[in-house]
C-alpha cells in the first residue's frame, strides 16, 4: 500500500493550495511558496510551486504582470482572474467534500 | 568556482535546461523564462545554495516536469526515433513495392528471391575482400599489394589468406545457428565497411587501367610531351613512313596520330608510319629562309659519336641553319 505522506497528498491538492494562496492578495512565486509554508505545508517544494503558477497560468486561470523592484530584479505578479475564481470555489467544494468523507471515515474506525 | 550570485543561478539554471534536454526548445525556454528572477529571490530569503535549499538541478527539473504538466495546450511534437522509424517504414513499403513489381524479370515472385541464390557468390566475395583488408592490415613491406592478398609481395600468402578468407566465408555462411541481435547488427555493419573497401578498391583498379592506356604509371613520363617522331639515317636524311617497334616486336605508338597542314587544316593520320607530320620536321631549312643548303643537309647531320650520346633532338641548334657537316658537333664523321 502507499503510505500516507504529505508529499503524496500534495501532489493532488497544489493547484487548488495556490489558488487559495492567491484569493486575496495577488503575489510573486517566492511570495506564494512562503504564504504556502506558512500556512503549514512546509514540504512544498520550490519547483512544484514555480511548475504549478505557469500550469494555472498557461491553463488560464491566472494573469500575470510585472513589477519593478527597488532591489532585486523585477517581480512577476500572478492574480486570480475570473476563470481561477471559479476553479477555486468549484475545486474548494470537491476537497471540502472528499476531507469530510475522509474525517468521517476515520473517525467511524476510531469510534469502532 | 561560484564568483557571484547570479553565477550560481545561471549555472543552476542551465543544469536544470539541460535536465529537460529532451523537451522542445520553445516548451523549454517558455518553462524557465521567469526562472532565474525566481532564484534570485530564493537566493536573497536566507542562507545556503541552491543546491542546498532546493536540491539537486536534476531533481528540481524532475520536480517542474511533473507540475508545469503541458496543460497550455502543446503538444507534443513528434520525436526524433518517431520520425525516422515513419521514414524507415516508407521506404521498407516503396523497397517492397519495387521488389514485387521486378520479380517477374527474375521469373521469380520477387526480386529479392533472386538476391537469395547470389548469397554463396556474395560468401565467396566477402571472403576475398575479408583477405585483401588483413592483408592490408598486415602488410608493412610498403609494396604494392596488387590485386591479391599478399603479405610481404609473397604469393603463396596471397593464396593461403584467399582460400582461407574464401572457405571461412562460406563456412560462417552455411551456419545454421542465427546470430542474437547484436552480433547480427555488427555483421551488417562489417559487410558495409567491406562493400565500401569494395567499391574504393575497384574505382582504383580501373583508374589505374585506363591511366595505364595512356602512358606507363609512372607520371614523370619523359615521352608524355611527345606528339610526334622523326627518324634520320645516319647521313641525317629523315626516313620517311618509319615504323619503330620495342624488343618484342610490338609497334611503338607515340604522339598524336594527326596532323595540322601549314594552313591549320586538321588530318587523322591513318597509316601509323613515322612521321605522322612530315612537314614538322624540325631540322627542315624554313621554306622562306634563303638556303643553299643540299637536301641532305636538312637532316640533324651525320651521327654522332656514340660516346657522345647526342640525341638527334639535342642537335638542332648547332646543325640546321649552317647545313654544313663541318660544324656538327661530332668530331668524327661516319659514311662519308
Amino acid at each position: 500500500m502507499h503510505r500516507v505522506d504529505t508529499t503524496q497528498l500534495l501532489k493532488g491538492v497544489l493547484d487548488l493550495a495556490c489558488l487559495a494562496a492567491l484569493r486575496d492578495d495577488d503575489g510573486y512565486g517566492y511570495d506564494i511558496l512562503r504564504r504556502l509554508r506558512m500556512a503549514g505545508l512546509t514540504e512544498v517544494g520550490d519547483a512544484s510551486v514555480y511548475g504549478t503558477l505557469r500550469r494555472l497560468f498557461n491553463a488560464g486561470l491566472l494573469t500575470t504582470y510585472v513589477v519593478p523592484s527597488d532591489e532585486g530584479p523585477h517581480r512577476k505578479y500572478y492574480a486570480l482572474n475570473a476563470a481561477g475564481r471559479a476553479e477555486l470555489q468549484r475545486s474548494g467544494k470537491v476537497w471540502h467534500g472528499f476531507a469530510c468523507t475522509m474525517d468521517d471515515l476515520l473517525r467511524e474506525r476510531e469510534t469502532a | 568556482m561560484i564568483t557571484t550570485a547570479q553565477d550560481e543561478i545561471n549555472l543552476y539554471v542551465f543544469a536544470v535546461r539541460a535536465a529537460l534536454g529532451d523537451l522542445p526548445e520553445s516548451l523549454r525556454d517558455e518553462l524557465l523564462e521567469d526562472l532565474p528572477e525566481h532564484l534570485a529571490e530564493v537566493l536573497a530569503d536566507g542562507d545556503g545554495s541552491l543546491t542546498e535549499r532546493l536540491g539537486s538541478p536534476e531533481a528540481y527539473a524532475a520536480d517542474l516536469r511533473t507540475t508545469a504538466g503541458f496543460v497550455g495546450g502543446f503538444p507534443d511534437p513528434p520525436t526524433r526515433t518517431d520520425q525516422f522509424n515513419e521514414m524507415r517504414d516508407l521506404a521498407l513499403a516503396r523497397l517492397r513495392a519495387v521488389d514485387l513489381r521486378l520479380g517477374p524479370l527474375f521469373g521469380a515472385t520477387r526480386a529479392s528471391e533472386f538476391l537469395v541464390l547470389l548469397r554463396p557468390a556474395w560468401w565467396v566475395l566477402r571472403g576475398y575482400l575479408v583477405a585483401m583488408v588483413l592483408a592490408w592490415a598486415l602488410d608493412d613491406s610498403g609494396q604494392p599489394i596488387g590485386l591479391l592478398p599478399r603479405i610481404g609481395g609473397s604469393e603463396v600468402v596471397a593464396l593461403v589468406l584467399l582460400a582461407a578468407g574464401v572457405l571461412g566465408s562460406i563456412w560462417f555462411g552455411r551456419r545454421s545457428l542465427p546470430l542474437s541481435e547484436w552480433p547480427q547488427r555488427a555483421l551488417y555493419a562489417g559487410s558495409v565497411v567491406l562493400v565500401l573497401v569494395a567499391l574504393a578498391g575497384f574505382s582504383q583498379a580501373d583508374s589505374n587501367r585506363r591511366d595505364a592506356n595512356y602512358s606507363d604509371v609512372n607520371y614523370d613520363n619523359p615521352y608524355g610531351s611527345i606528339e610526334d617522331l622523326f627518324v634520320y639515317d645516319e647521313q641525317g636524311r629523315l626516313v620517311p613512313h618509319a615504323r619503330i617497334f620495342d624488343q618484342n616486336g610490338n609497334p611503338l605508338r607515340l604522339g598524336n596520330a594527326s596532323c595540322y597542314d601549314e594552313e591549320g587544316n586538321y588530318t587523322d593520320v591513318e597509316t601509323l608510319t613515322y612521321p605522322y607530320c612530315a612537314a614538322r620536321d624540325p631540322f627542315r631549312a624554313p621554306s622562306s629562309a634563303p638556303s643553299a643548303s643540299p637536301s641532305w643537309a636538312n637532316g640533324p647531320g651525320p651521327v654522332p659519336d656514340s660516346s657522345a650520346g647526342v640525341a638527334p633532338s639535342a642537335v638542332p641548334s648547332v646543325s640546321p641553319s649552317a647545313g654544313s657537316p663541318a660544324v656538327s658537333p661530332s668530331p668524327q664523321v661516319k659514311g662519308r
